[in-house]
């Protein structure tokens, strides 16, 4: 096993609730210098004050939580994808972070247009699904819209090739999920699942599900939810046996006990 | 006594025929309903295969669409692309590339998912986004709704149905299948009614 090479802040709205200032915390991470440090937002395109809210507050984490990135976990851009939802959705409450020089790097969800693959700030290269590196983890964001054969031959062939000590997929919907709304999305786990097994995935991040959940892990693959960086879908969550540690109410309340749960490292 | 045995030996290998032809008769049936298969999806890819030369050859007429943070460009091309498909193809009825022929494999597959073994899974795979909470139709060269949401196409059906050029999905909408131009984002053709 590689030694800790990444941390992630998954950024959730329950993360801006009333509390103490999530930027005055210290993080519970190593913090190595050669960590690969991102932060994993989903569901967020929703131009509402909770994305704001949330957006500001991760501009400011970053003063002790440098993340270099951003991966989106889909539904980029709800309602529609005219000049005015790019601006109001994305590059208004990002701006900060934008400004600062922190790549996204989107993939697709439900609610999104595959022509976001041609805007530029998503970096996605006008590709539906793609890869890109960064130190030793290779990520992978895949479009579970459309889990064609053709996708899943990409994904073996590039997953054999990688030759990364970590690798970590990202894409809309999740494997795992206790929330009531969505849930686990089964027949996507049973074509991405043996991938994933076989080929070594150590991480696997999904929106989707509008709360934040961390899995057990499930064939020694780590999974979050991640969907509540645009609205918090207040008491969704199921009592299930998957459940690492999960939220659906704002921080002062976290299903596992932790003070930030939605601070994560791998 | 010749005779005896000689029609002794007939109805032996009479016996024996209809003992064996039935099995014989399946086989060759079997690899006909693949061979019909293949054949109409045969019909079914040439048509694909015209529509992307079509959307290909409608595109060279624009400006090249990169990647840019200028976002009207995106929705300029988009709407451009659809507008001049569907000039070309201002006569293009439902059924025009999902042929009756094609519908009718396509209905056996479809069904084969949604009542057999796995339908479990493949119907729960759609529920879980179904637009068809939003009533909508869709129709030949009309815009897919901009603001309704997709629904996952079950992989295993995906596996069945021929594999589609990049620049094309199947997109199942309430009990609809369409075929759908992703860059240009029109319907090309759907097949209402198509999940039991």
């Amino acid at each position: 096993m590689p030694a800790i090479c990444c941390a992630v802040l998954l950024a959730s709205v329950a993360l801006a609730a009333p509390g103490p200032p999530l930027h005055a915390q210290e993080p519970a991470l190593p913090l190595k210098p050669d960590s690969v440090r991102f932060a994993a937002i989903g569901d967020m395109g929703t131009g509402k004050k909770a994305q704001y809210e949330l957006a500001g507050t991760m501009a400011e984490y970053r003063r002790r939580f440098p993340f270099e990135f951003v991966i989106t976990l889909g539904d980029n851009l709800y309602g529609g994808d005219t000049p005015g939802d790019y601006e109001s959705k994305f590059e208004l409450p990002y701006k900060p972070l934008i400004d600062a020089g922190i790549k996204f790097y989107a993939t697709l969800g439900n609610h999104d247009r595959p022509n976001q693959r041609f805007y530029k700030l998503f970096n996605m290269n006008a590709e539906q699904y793609y890869t890109h590196k960064k130190g030793n983890v290779r990520f992978f964001a895949l479009d579970t819209n459309d889990m064609n054969p053709r996708q899943l031959a990409w994904l073996e062939k590039e997953l054999q090739s990688s030759g990364s000590d970590w690798i970590i997929c990202y894409f809309h919907h999740p494997l795992y999920s206790s929330a009531a709304f969505h849930g686990s999305s089964t027949a996507l786990r049973l074509v991405l699942e043996p991938l994933f097994v076989k080929y070594g995935v150590q991480v696997a991040f999904a929106g989707h599900d509008h709360v934040y959940e961390r899995v057990k892990p499930q064939k020694g693959i780590h999974y979050f939810t991640e969907g509540a960086s645009g609205s918090l879908r207040a008491g969704n969550l199921r009592k299930t046996d998957l459940t690492a540690a999960s939220y659906d109410q704002d921080r002062s309340r976290p299903c596992d006990g932790r003070r930030v749960p939605g601070v994560g490292r791998s | 006594m010749k005779r005896r045995t000689r029609v002794t030996r007939l109805f032996q290998w009479l016996s024996l025929f209809a003992f064996v032809a039935p099995g014989v008769a399946a086989q060759a049936r079997a690899p006909q309903a693949g061979g019909e298969e293949a054949r109409v999806f045969k019909v079914f890819t040439a048509r694909v295969q015209q529509y992307v030369k079509l959307q290909s050859g409608m595109e060279a007429t624009l400006p090249a669409l990169k990647p840019t943070s200028d976002v009207a460009r995106i929705a300029e091309h988009q709407h451009a692309l659809a507008r001049k498909i569907a000039q070309a193809r201002r006569g293009a009825r439902r059924g025009h590339i999902l042929t009756h022929e094609v519908t009718r494999q396509f209905r056996r597959i479809i069904r084969d998912e949604f009542l057999g073994p796995d339908a479990r899974l493949a119907r729960r795979t759609i529920r879980r986004d179904d637009p068809s909470k939003v009533a909508v139709r869709l129709h030949v060269n009309e815009v897919y709704p901009n603001d309704l949401p997709l629904t996952t196409t079950p992989p295993a059906l995906l596996s069945r149905l021929p594999q589609l050029p990049q620049v094309l999905a199947y997109r199942i909408v309430g009990r609809d299948l369409a075929l759908k131009d992703t860059k240009a984002g029109l319907i090309v053709d759907p097949i209402p009614n198509v999940v039991p």
